[in-house]
């Protein structure tokens, strides 16, 4: 075998290959530098956006993968949340009687379900995606960062369905529509914003250390505990209050009941957790490229 | 003739003998304090507490070489050479330690079938994510779509989860898909040992197709008789350096020691 006639050539210097050259117009600049790390680094957007389908993608199959082989399927969107809301309403409504500052108790708490349930799930998911995926990081090239993206936007559509039910719920109580919803898309936005910074962060983390993945849930569930879901901020005393207001997710559960019941918005909360966000935001994706380029070593 | 490849003194340094928290320990000592500063500090102590040796290794060291537009180079070496190392490194997976890579063209990597499948998905679903993942657009896969059905002769299968697939199919369908990507440059790891006989033939068929074409390839493989087949020049590597670069058959002999 081996009908090759390509000996006569000394190999280095020039290569005997037929045709073909003709086709390339090789760039002035080369396409791709691939350097040691540097210790300040770029977001990169252009990278970003010319792998822009692969987000497509990974959300579309998030999305896909998530209800195959359930018998519920697309129904689990609303089934958890709308659960909470029983159990929520049973203990606390009904039992404990925890106030609401006037409004029945439980749409009341399914408006503050809804942000946290999107919230708390897209920290899971997104938290364990770079895990999740270790097979494609280590075999394959695109901005990591696309990873925990797709898998907390892939939630926005758990939100939108559970949202949908909410708005049906509206006139059950003998609510309107009020200006305040005017707000609602940014409330969305500054959540899921907040969803994807402390999300990259957590998966960054969680692929050099797992000790992550075993406190994520407790995490979770402490962080509930520290966002008025279940109570109102206003029954807080006063000397615990800082506590839960430093919480970034309080200036927005509390921005969805005002803008759903038409109630004054808390400007300086919201203030607060838009600033907050967007420093997380800033830090973390900071923080994840400079992991980045380690994934593929250490996961 | 400028090359499209130019691979200037590349250098890998991996740590080993340590706990995984503490591989790239050298470079990311920044990070790591300001992390530590933030979140991790009680992680971090815990770590440091259990750490043994810092012991480290060149899976590269100073490779230098350069490919010309539409060059098929092999490269060839012992397990452990640095052979898959430095397809990594070129497949932008990871980061090399020293030295530079210039690449004037896009690339695609092929380090193993099926990257990004999906058990769940259907094999419709399949090609669309794995070809998304590889680096092709929507509508290019959408184009290739039918010819990739064809080449994987899994028509009937189409809007059947890939779990169920028998290996050879799944092999088949990764394969094909992967054998439509459009790259200028393509970097293959000993990927073409799929399937049956028959498929394998079609395999190298379509390699050969694929270096008649005029695109540049890096191909791994143990498989002597197709890199001497299939490549112009090779590159033996040995203990993470090139050891010797030439034509396919010296340097193929040279390892086998002839």
């Amino acid at each position: 075998m081996g009908a090759v006639s390509r000996t006569d050539t000394d190999g280095l210097a020039e290569p005997a290959y037929d045709s073909g050259q003709a086709l390339y117009h090789l760039p002035e600049k080369p396409l791709v530098v691939i350097e040691p790390h540097r210790s300040w680094v770029a977001l990169n957007l252009r990278d970003l956006w010319a792998y822009r389908e692969v987000f497509y993608f990974l959300m579309w199959r998030d999305i896909k993968v998530r209800y195959k082989q359930t018998a519920f399927g697309i129904a689990w969107a609303i089934i958890q949340p709308l659960f909470l809301m029983f159990v929520f309403a049973f203990f606390f409504g009904k039992l404990v009687r925890v106030a609401s500052d006037g409004a029945p108790y439980p749409i009341w708490v399914y408006v503050g379900i809804l942000p946290w349930t999107f919230f708390s799930n897209a920290l899971a998911n997104g938290g364990n995606s770079l895990i999740g995926n270790s097979n494609l990081i280590t075999k394959v090239y695109f901005p990591r960062l696309l990873i925990p993206s797709a898998a907390i936007a892939a939630g926005l559509l758990d939100f939108s369905i559970a949202f949908a039910l909410l708005l049906a719920f509206i006139p059950f109580y003998g609510l309107g529509l009020t200006w305040g919803m005017l707000m609602l898309p940014p409330l969305v936005l500054l959540v899921t914003v907040l969803a994807l910074a402390v999300g990259t962060w957590t998966a960054a983390l969680n692929a050099r250390y797992r000790d992550v993945r075993h406190a994520l849930p407790f995490a979770i569930q402490l962080w509930m505990f520290a966002t008025p879901i279940i109570y109102p901020l206003s029954i807080v005393p006063d000397e615990y209050r800082w506590v839960i207001a430093l919480n970034p997710l309080t200036g927005i559960v509390e921005g969805f009941r005002a803008a759903l019941f038409g109630w004054p918005f808390d400007w300086a909360a919201l203030g607060f957790s838009t600033a907050v966000t967007i420093l997380l935001l800033v830090f973390f994706v900071y923080v994840f490229r400079r992991m980045e380029s380690s994934f593929a070593d250490v996961i | 003739m400028r090359p499209i490849i130019k691979v200037e003194n590349l250098s890998k340094r991996y740590h080993i003998g340590t706990s995984p928290a503490h591989r790239g320990a050298l470079r990311y000592a920044t990070l790591r304090e300001s992390l530590a500063r933030v979140a991790s500090a009680p992680i971090r102590r815990l770590a440091r507490g259990g750490r043994s040796g810092d012991e480290t290794i060149w899976a590269l060291k100073d490779v230098t070489f350069n490919v010309l537009p539409s060059e098929v180079v092999g490269i060839i070496g012992a397990n452990g050479s640095g052979k898959s190392t430095l397809l990594k490194v070129l497949s932008r997976i990871t980061d090399p330690t020293t030295g530079r890579v210039e690449l004037y063209g896009r690339v695609a990597s092929l380090l193993e079938v099926g990257t990004g499948f999906h058990p769940d998905l259907t094999g419709k679903e399949n090609i669309y994510l794995n070809g998304a993942v590889l680096g092709m657009k929507r509508r290019e896969i959408a184009r290739k779509f039918d010819e990739i059905v064809a080449f994987a002769e899994i028509d009937k299968f189409l809007d059947t989860s890939v779990k169920y697939y028998s290996s050879g199919m799944y092999v088949r369908l990764a394969f094909a898909v992967a054998a439509h990507l459009d790259p200028d440059i393509l970097i293959v790891d000993e990927v073409l040992a799929v399937g049956d006989a028959s498929f394998q033939k079609k395999c190298l068929g379509k390699m050969d197709d694929v270096t008649k074409s005029g695109r540049t390839v890096l191909f791994v493989s143990h498989g002597m008789e197709m890199i001497a087949q299939l490549c112009q020049r090779t590159i033996l590597m040995k203990d993470g350096r090139v050891s010797k670069v030439g034509p396919s058959r010296e340097v193929i002999d040279h390892y086998l020691g002839l």
